[in-house]
C-alpha cells in the first residue's frame, strides 16, 4: 500500500482531534482509520471522508458533526457551535444558609400563610388519617407534620415493599424446558420423572429519580426526598440525583440508618437547594455522566419536579429526548398537578409533555401512593 | 495544513466505483459514502452498522450486497427476547429421545450411541451458527431491527462479532473459515451499547434527495411511466415535510408506484390518490392531517 509516514501520522492527528471535539472513538478505532484511508487511497478526499466517517462515527449525532470536524481539520475551517457542549459547573450557586435552608424546608407551613383555619378542621377529623394522605404538602399545618411523616414513612414503606416484591417472583409455569428435563432426568437412569419449566426472566427495575429542589419546589422537596429515602430502603437498584441549578448525585446519602441522618448528610453535601432552576442543564448533566451507563430496557426514570425552567424549552426537548432512549419510562410527577386550575403550559413543561410516558401529579401522599401502578 | 500524501481531489477509488455500478446493476441504487462504507465492510472484515428512519432500504443493502457478491444471505430477525438459542443453534431434543429409544435394546456401546445423537443430524443450525459453518465463500449475515434485541443479547453478540467463533459443548470450539459479511440495522428506537457500536463501521441512511428517489423508482420499475414516476416522488416528499408521525419511507414509494400499475393508471389524480393513500401513510391521525391540508392541493403543489 503506498502511504508513508507522513499519511500515517495526519490520519492519527485527525483522530486525536475528534476524540477532543467530542467523538467516543478509541484506539481501535484509530488504527482502523490509518487501514480504512490505507485502503481507499488511490480514491480522493471524498471517499476518504466516507471512509473515516464509517469507521469514526458510532450514532447519527456523530454522523451529523463529522463532516464539520472534517472541514474544520483538513481545510481549517472554523468549528461552528460544538453539537455536544462541555458540562459547565455553574458557579454562581447561591451560597445560602445551609442550616436555616434546613429548617425552611423542614416547615413548609410556616411559609405558607394560607394554612388557614379552615384547612386545620380538615384534618383534625375523625378519619384524620384518610384525610392526611390528601392534603396538599405545601398545606399542611405545623402541628400535623409529625403525624404526616409517620404516616408517610409506614405507608410509602408498604408501597415500595410491594413494588420491589412484585418483580421477584413468579409462580406461574411456562414452557416445558426440554434441556433441563433431560439433565434431571438423568439421575433416574433417563426416565424422565419431573419436569422442568422455563418462563420469562423476570428483569429487576433500576429506579432513577432527579429531584428538583429549587426555591419554587420548597414546599414539597422535604416530603419528596423522604419519599426518595423510603424508596431507596427497598429498592437496591435506586440511584437519585438532586438538582436546581446543578446536578448532585445523593444516592449515598440516601443509604443513611436513619432519616434524619439522611437529611444531615444531604445538606451538608448539597450546595443547591432553594437555589433557580436549570433543568435542561441539569438533564444534560445527567445524560452525559450517568445516563450513558444505563441499560435502556430495564431502568425507570422519575423527574419530581414542576416544571419552572429558567433553559430555553429547546434545551429541555433535546435533553428530554436522549434520556428517552436511555430509559424503559420516563415518569414525571409534578406537584402543581394537584392544583385545580394548573395547567402544563409554562414553556418547559408543555414542550416536555410529549416525551413523558407518565405524567402524574406528587402534591400529597395519596398521589405518591399512585406511583405503584406506573413503574 | 494536514493533508494526504499522493492525493488528488479529482481521482475517485476505481474499487469504490465498482461497487456503486454493482449494486445498480442488482437494483439497489447506492450514493458513495455508502458504496464506501460497504467496500471498507468487506476489505475490514468490520461488520457494518446501518442506521435510518423506517423504509430507506436499510434491510436492502444486505440484500443487495450479497446479490452484488454473489454469495448467500442469512438473516436473523431480532426481536425481544431472543436468546442465544434461537439465534445460534440447538439440539434436536425431540429426535434425541426417539433414537435413544429406538437404539435401547440394540447391544451398541454407549459412546457410539452418543457420538451419534451429538452427532450432525440432530443439530439444529441458527443464523449465527450457519454463517460460521459456511466453508467455501463468506456470506453475508444480516442482523436486522438488533434494537428490538435485549441488551443481554446484545452482550452476547460482541464475541461472535469480534471472535467470529462458536463454541458448542458437545462439539468443540468453531472457528469461522470464512469470515461472514455482517451488516446489523437499527431503526434506532433505543440507543445501542457503546461495546457494539464501538466493534462496527456505522453508516446512516437518509430519506433519498428528489433526484435519487426519483433514480430508486426508475430502477426499480423500468416499466413505470417516467412522468409519472417523478410526480409520485414529488408528493412524496411534499408528504414527507409534513410533519407526520410516521413519515413514508422509500418502500412507500415504490408500493404507491406499484399500485398505480396494477391499478393500470395513467395520471395521479386525487380520486387515484384518495384510494391508495393507504399504501402511503399507516396511522389515522397522519391520514386526517393529509385530508386536512387536502390531497388535490399537495398534487397540484406537486405538478
Amino acid at each position: 500500500m503506498g502511504r508513508d509516514l507522513e499519511s500515517i501520522r495526519s490520519v492519527v492527528e485527525f483522530c486525536r482531534f475528534v476524540r477532543e471535539n467530542g467523538l467516543d472513538s478509541g484506539i481501535k478505532a484509530t488504527i482502523d482509520s490509518v487501514r480504512a484511508v490505507g485502503i481507499v487511497d488511490q480514491g480522493g478526499l471524498d471517499d476518504c471522508r466516507h471512509a473515516l466517517r464509517a469507521v469514526l462515527s458510532a450514532s447519527k449525532t456523530d454522523w451529523d458533526l463529522f463532516d464539520q470536524l472534517f472541514d474544520a481539520f483538513w481545510f481549517g475551517c472554523r468549528l461552528g457551535t460544538r453539537a455536544r457542549p462541555v458540562a459547565t459547573p455553574n458557579s454562581a450557586v447561591s451560597a445560602r444558609n445551609k442550616q436555616g435552608i434546613y429548617l425552611e424546608v423542614g416547615n413548609p407551613a410556616s411559609r405558607e400563610p394560607g394554612a388557614t383555619k379552615e384547612e386545620r378542621k380538615i384534618v383534625a377529623g375523625a378519619s384524620a388519617m384518610d384525610r392526611l394522605q390528601k392534603v396538599d404538602f405545601s398545606r399542611v399545618p405545623q402541628d400535623h407534620l409529625a403525624e404526616l411523616e409517620r404516616l408517610s414513612e409506614r405507608l410509602l414503606r408498604r408501597m415500595s415493599l410491594r413494588l420491589s416484591r412484585r418483580f421477584r417472583c413468579t409462580p406461574l409455569r411456562g414452557r416445558i424446558d426440554l434441556r433441563r428435563t433431560i439433565r434431571a432426568g438423568a439421575a433416574r437412569g433417563g426416565e424422565m420423572m419431573e419436569l422442568r419449566y422455563k418462563n420469562r426472566k423476570k428483569q429487576a427495575v433500576r429506579l432513577v429519580i432527579l429531584l428538583d429542589v429549587s426555591d419554587s419546589m420548597n414546599p414539597y422537596s422535604m416530603f419528596l426526598f423522604r419519599f426518595a429515602y423510603v424508596l431507596g430502603k427497598h429498592f437496591d437498584q435506586l440511584t437519585c440525583f438532586v438538582f436546581s441549578t446543578r446536578l448532585v448525585h445523593v444516592s449515598d446519602v440516601l443509604k443513611a440508618r436513619s432519616l434524619p441522618n439522611a437529611l444531615r448528610a444531604l445538606s451538608a453535601i448539597t450546595t443547591c437547594w432553594s437555589g433557580g432552576t436549570r433543568i435542561a442543564s441539569a438533564l444534560g448533566e445527567f445524560n452525559r455522566s450517568f445516563g450513558r451507563r444505563m441499560r435502556s430496557t430495564e431502568t425507570s426514570v422519575i423527574i419530581l419536579s414542576d416544571g419552572w425552567d429558567t433553559d430555553e424549552p429547546g434545551t429541555l426537548v433535546a435533553e428530554l429526548r436522549t434520556l428517552k432512549q436511555h430509559a424503559r419510562k420516563l415518569i414525571w410527577l409534578n406537584p402543581l398537578l394537584g392544583l385545580d386550575q394548573y395547567e402544563p403550559v409554562t414553556g418547559s413543561m408543555s414542550a416536555a409533555l410529549p416525551y413523558i410516558d407518565v405524567f402524574a401529579p406528587a402534591h400529597n401522599l395519596q398521589s405518591l401512593l399512585e406511583l405503584e401502578r406506573h413503574v | 495544513m494536514p493533508s494526504f500524501a499522493g492525493d488528488a481531489q479529482d481521482e475517485e477509488n476505481g474499487e469504490i466505483s465498482e461497487f456503486i455500478r454493482g449494486f445498480g446493476c442488482v437494483g439497489y441504487v447506492a450514493d458513495r459514502a455508502l458504496a464506501t462504507a460497504a467496500y471498507l465492510l468487506v476489505r475490514l472484515s468490520k461488520p457494518l452498522l446501518i442506521e435510518g428512519h423506517a423504509g430507506v432500504g436499510k434491510t436492502e443493502v444486505a440484500k443487495a450486497l450479497a446479490s452484488y457478491l454473489k454469495t448467500k444471505l442469512i438473516r436473523l430477525q431480532c426481536y425481544e427476547g431472543l436468546d442465544a438459542h434461537s439465534a445460534l443453534y440447538e439440539w434436536n431434543y425431540q429426535k434425541q429421545l426417539l433414537a435413544i429409544r429406538i437404539r435401547e435394546r440394540s447391544d451398541k456401546p454407549v459412546e457410539e450411541l452418543e457420538r451419534h445423537i451429538f452427532g450432525d443430524d440432530f443439530l439444529l443450525k441458527r443464523p449465527l451458527l450457519q454463517s460460521i459453518l459456511c466453508e467455501s465463500f463468506s456470506p453475508v449475515l444480516l442482523i436486522d431491527e438488533i434494537d428490538r434485541a435485549d441488551e443481554a443479547f446484545e452482550a452476547f453478540l460482541l464475541e461472535i462479532l469480534s471472535e467470529f467463533q462458536v463454541t458448542i459443548p458437545e462439539l468443540g470450539t468453531l472457528q469461522a473459515k470464512r469470515i461472514p459479511h455482517v451488516i446489523l440495522t437499527s431503526n434506532s428506537t433505543r440507543e445501542l451499547s457503546d461495546a457494539l457500536k464501538r466493534r462496527c463501521l456505522y453508516h446512516w441512511i437518509d430519506y433519498p434527495s428528489l433526484e435519487k428517489e426519483t433514480e430508486i423508482v426508475r430502477t426499480r420499475l423500468p416499466e413505470f411511466d417516467h412522468e409519472l414516476g417523478s410526480q409520485v416522488v414529488r408528493f412524496m416528499q411534499l408528504v414527507r415535510r409534513m410533519n407526520l408521525s410516521k413519515p413514508p419511507g422509500v418502500a412507500e414509494t415504490l408500493d404507491l408506484s406499484q399500485a398505480l400499475i396494477l391499478l393500470k393508471k395513467k395520471v395521479f389524480d386525487p380520486e387515484t390518490a384518495e384510494e391508495i393513500l393507504g399504501c402511503v401513510l399507516k396511522s389515522a391521525d397522519d391520514l386526517a392531517k393529509i385530508r386536512n391540508e387536502g390531497v388535490g392541493n399537495l398534487l397540484s403543489r406537486a405538478g
